[in-house]
């Protein structure tokens, strides 16, 4: 549940709203046909994000086949952090897999995310290894992961793993969009403190990964 | 890449600092000219056309300094006329344009002077304005202090006209020869109208001497200049220049400046012939120019230089023209002053093909360096046309100039197509004013009002009584309560609008007959086929096409107030009628539980919500059967429209509080747009409701849309925005305009309006300075959502 507080004159409204709705797989196909026009005219497609789209890996599989079957372009966002099994099934309805790489030094990822990174890049390097195309999404989060030394782990790892299907990498700055979100849920907001990395910086971390020889996009 | 010359610089710099002021002179000598012998024993038609010669014989010649193309139609830039004969301003009305705050117009000592002692007495009873209001029924009189629509024809001729190509490749001694003939081809045994065509086609020959002597005076004074000029590079562009006016507009022009002097003297002529609506323009300027400035490229007569030197010094003269100030009514409901002149750029050619060529690019070069409000200009995007056209424009878009709109090239060809214009007319057509579709150079369309689609739904909800004037304004179809069902309601609206419809149209074919009998316009006609052919004027059907408008405002507000009836009241029973009428009649004072709710808990019109979407469509076909395909008196039928220009607020302003959560007197919805704010599922969901309606039924829809500045940032958001319009545009969407501010700069334009001088927003259809516009208005704009995300 969330709080909600909209004004209305002088008077103001709180009320709890239910975060999030249940689809089906029919139900988000009645969605895309409404944006099928703009979905064609921009050679779009579906992106399944989260969360972490893997945690209900039935559904994202009847969705994904069903999407396929009326030729929508399909990606998944994730954090690669679910099992091989799971990747396996949905892979053969992916044509894109957005895949985020926070470290690449375990303890720091263990530290920062509560997770070794040890089955994410598993399953990364079995993903390239089928010749699923892959855009690498890394949140640059100052002083978590922009420092000298996660720098250079990142682009050795990257340039190791570089392949034709390795098709792009995004560096995406951190912000704080999401604020708003942790007081509507009553959450305590951690990242109060850290600042949002300024153009200048993103250019500078663009030319650095540039020397892996992929394709390297501030954003999305 | 156009840099500006010192020269367009110092030009621009002067039209936008130059005072607006009233001058005297027009009305003076329209006035003298009435007085006369002269003009007692003449027909109606060779008495205009006389008068338009006694005009341009006796006016002043003004020639700024510097300046490539000549011909003002006042004594100087921004001295705008009057026109007595289409409505008379009183000694209190030129003081409110003295005093008032925006857009005010300077009247010194003499022009009071001469009003009091020579305008006024003559004219007093006896302006056009007088003789309408003298013949409509107690009945339109009723619905017009209602606020149900407005009259366009009481302050101002008939108008939207654009120029064609024609004119461009053709000279008014020319047109001489065409009136030769016409008048030689006269049945006077058969042709039971022989006598008024020939009266009609001598007055069109007296136009086209006095639009060749007018040019010729130029030329004269610019020999004196020359002749007393040191500077020997002016004293050649004197020269070149007095060459010029002696050649245009008589004969054909042939260079670049040649037809931009040529295309002035034309556009001069009709503003100082009458003030007709708004939109008089040159039209497809890219096409026009082409073939000239291909032709100068080759041979080497045309730098890059000249050209935007050229260019520039053509587009400060629109800039230099405001709108005729109006008086009463027609002043709140359009309080801003720019003629509406707009550029169409790109579309396709007669044979259909891409019309996107190498002028189209040069000419957004010089919108964007010049980034003025006038002329105004739009892009006609074709699927023909090429990405790089429309990235071009949102390159200027993104500026936050409100420049250029973004128009729906095959749009428009299937709506003149379905009016009944062959494909090479429809073709060369496009928009005008604001959002209009014509076809440029063959047709009159003319816009007659704004249609307050709101106000009639209250009128529905109380028996036809107007309870802000206190009249019987409408027909008795019940009481808000008394209708069983949602449909019983919609019936007796649909009732109201017809009831609504006949009495506007009665008044358009009585005022279009005033203008026919009493006010021909024989220089106008002389520019639109086939007058000369049929001899007979513009005013009076003698062009080739003729429309006749009413505009529908609030699509987006009265969809949503009927949404929320239908939800509230009979789906899901939340409310009772008597409930939401205590809280409309209190305008939700001590209601705010019950607004909430009407505001954040009913569906709403642009988010692709079928539920309020079909109010829209029910409402738009209610509307077009009430007036589409019904005769008018000039010849031709009447057609819809959607679109407000600022009337949205002054609809708003005699509106009480709405079902929608709208509180009493506050702006409508405007064009097919969203009401303010309500539209929370992005652009695309916007675009899929606004595509609901049959926009190919219209003569074109206005929907705005507001982006901050960010979504301009990188190519992929050019793509995107190329996207969107080109999925809009394949929905048959007409028009799609985007506003590149945010909120927070409109906020401290507010509060700082001498630091925001140069902030020019997309109002409804055109744009103008941020500072200049009502508080209300302002306040509406920064209401306007803005999309976070595409």
């Amino acid at each position: 549940m969330i709080t909600e507080i909209r004004k209305i004159g002088e008077t103001e409204f709180t009320t709890q709203e239910m975060a999030g709705k249940y689809y089906s797989a029919g139900d988000i196909l009645e969605i895309l046909e409404k944006e099928r026009i703009f979905i064609e005219h921009s050679h779009g497609g579906v992106t399944f994000s989260g969360g972490e789209p893997l945690m209900q890996t039935d559904f994202l599989l009847e969705a994904l086949a069903a999407c396929k079957s009326k030729g929508y372009h399909t990606a998944v966002d994730t954090s690669g952090y679910s099992s091989e099994s799971n990747f396996r099934s949905v892979m053969q309805y992916t044509d894109l897999f957005l895949y985020d790489i926070k470290h690449a030094d375990d303890t720091r990822h263990f530290e920062y995310t509560g997770v070794s990174n040890t089955l994410i890049l598993s399953n990364l390097r079995m993903l390239l290894g089928e010749g699923k195309n892959i855009f690498i999404r890394i949140p640059v989060i100052p002083d978590k992961n922009d420092d000298p030394e996660s720098l250079e782990g990142m682009k050795k790892m990257f340039s190791e793993l570089k392949c034709e299907n390795l098709k792009q990498i995004s560096l995406l700055p951190f912000h704080k969009t999401g604020k708003a979100k942790y007081r509507k849920l009553h959450l305590p907001y951690r990242m109060e403190g850290t600042v949002q990395p300024s153009a200048v910086r993103m250019k500078e971390l663009k030319e650095f990964f540039d020397g892996t020889g992929i394709k390297v996009r501030i954003g999305a | 890449m156009m840099i500006l010359s010192e020269r367009v610089k110092k030009l621009r710099t002067q039209s936008l600092t130059a005072e607006e002021r009233i001058t005297a002179e027009r009305a003076l000598l329209v006035t003298r000219f009435y007085k006369s012998d002269e003009a007692r024993e003449v027909s109606a038609p060779v008495r205009r056309a006389l008068a338009f010669q006694y005009i341009l014989k006796n006016k002043k010649i003004c020639i700024n300094d510097g300046e490539l193309i000549v011909g003002e139609r006042g004594p100087a830039p921004k001295a705008t006329p009057t026109y007595p004969e289409i409505s008379l301003h009183s000694l209190h009305d030129l003081e409110i344009l003295n005093s008032r705050p925006k857009v005010s117009f300077k009247v010194d000592d003499e022009v009071r002077a001469i009003y009091r002692d020579e305008i006024i007495p003559f004219w007093k009873g006896r302006s056009n304005r007088d003789r309408i209001m003298g013949l409509m029924t107690p009945e339109w009189i009723n619905a017009y202090n209602a606020g149900i629509f407005t009259e366009f024809q009481e302050q101002r001729a008939p108008g939207h006209t654009v120029l064609g190509y024609k004119m461009f490749r053709t000279g008014f001694t020319q047109l001489k020869e065409e009136i030769k003939e016409s008048l030689s081809k006269l049945d006077f045994f058969n042709d039971r109208e022989a006598f008024e065509k020939s009266e009609e086609l001598k007055a069109m020959d007296i136009a086209c001497d006095a639009i060749i002597m007018y040019a010729g005076r130029h030329a004269e004074e610019l020999e004196r200049m020359a002749s007393s000029e040191k500077d020997g590079k002016r004293r050649a562009e004197l020269e070149e220049m007095a060459r010029i006016c002696r050649k245009v507009p008589g004969e054909a022009p042939e260079t670049v400046h040649e037809m931009l002097q040529h295309y002035w003297f034309i556009h001069l002529g009709v503003i100082t012939e009458l003030n007709p609506w708004d939109s008089f323009n040159p039209g497809r300027l890219d096409q026009h120019l082409y073939p000239v400035y291909k032709k100068e490229k080759e041979e080497g007569t045309l730098t890059d230089e000249k050209l935007y030197d050229l260019l520039g010094c053509f587009w400060v003269k629109f800039n230099n023209h405001p709108s005729p100030p109006k008086i009463g009514v027609t002043a709140s409901e359009s309080s801003t002053y720019t003629d509406f002149c707009l550029i169409n750029l790109g579309g396709v050619k007669p044979d259909g093909t891409d019309a996107v060529n190498e002028m189209s690019y040069i000419l957004l070069d010089v919108i964007k360096e010049m980034r003025i409000l006038q002329p105004s200009s739009m892009v006609q995007i074709s699927k023909k046309s090429p990405d790089r056209f429309i990235h071009k424009a949102l390159d200027i878009i993104r500026t936050g100039f409100g420049q250029p709109s973004c128009f729906n090239t095959d749009a428009i060809i299937q709506e003149l197509l379905r009016q009944g214009k062959s494909i090479v007319d429809a073709r060369n057509g496009g928009a005008s004013g604001c959002v209009e579709t014509g076809a440029f150079g063959t047709e009159s369309y003319w816009l007659t009002g704004y249609f307050n689609l709101v106000k009639i739904l209250e009128l529905t909800l109380n028996n036809g009584f107007d309870r802000r004037t206190g009249v019987q304004t409408g027909l008795k179809t019940g009481f808000a309560s008394d209708f069983k069902s949602f449909d019983d309601l919609t019936g007796a609206f649909a009732k109201q609008v017809r009831y609504f419809a006949d009495i506007k149209i009665r008044g358009n074919n009585v005022i279009s007959k005033t203008f026919e009998n009493y006010l021909p316009v024989p220089f106008l006609s002389l520019l639109l086929e086939d007058c000369i052919l049929n001899g007979k004027d513009y005013n009076c059907g003698g062009t080739r096409y003729n429309t006749t408008y009413i505009q529908g405002v609030g699509l987006g507000s009265i969809t949503d107030i009927l949404t929320s009836i239908r939800y509230n009241v009979y789906d899901k029973r939340r409310i009772t009628w008597d409930e939401l009428n205590r809280a409309l009649d209190s305008d939700f004072v001590g209601y705010d539980d019950l607004r909430y709710d009407l505001i954040y808990n009913t569906p709403k019109y642009g988010n692709d919500d079928d539920y309020a979407d079909q109010q829209a469509v029910a409402v738009f076909e209610i509307f077009y059967d009430a007036i589409n395909g019904r005769p008018a008196s000039r010849g031709g039928v009447h057609r819809i429209n959607m679109l407000p220009t600022t009337s949205h607020v002054y609809f708003g302003s005699v509106t009480g509080a709405t079902a929608d959560g709208r509180k009493a007197f506050t702006p409508l919805s405007e064009g097919i747009s969203p009401s303010q704010g309500v539209d929370s599922h992005g652009p695309t969901s916007v675009i899929k409701s606004a595509s609901k309606i049959d926009h190919l039924r219209t003569g074109g829809t206005l929907l705005n849309q507001k982006f901050s500045p960010q979504f301009f940032e990188d190519e992929d958001s050019y793509k995107c925005l190329t996207a969107l319009i080109r999925s809009y545009f394949s929905l048959d969407g007409h028009h799609i305009q985007f506003n590149v501010v945010n909120a927070e700069t409109l906020r401290d334009a507010q509060k700082h309006p001498e630091l925001h001088r140069d902030l020019i927003v997309r109002v409804a259809g055109y744009s103008d300075y941020f500072n200049d516009l009502g508080e209300d208005l302002q306040n509406e704009i920064i209401l306007r959502t803005e999309h976070e995300n595409i």
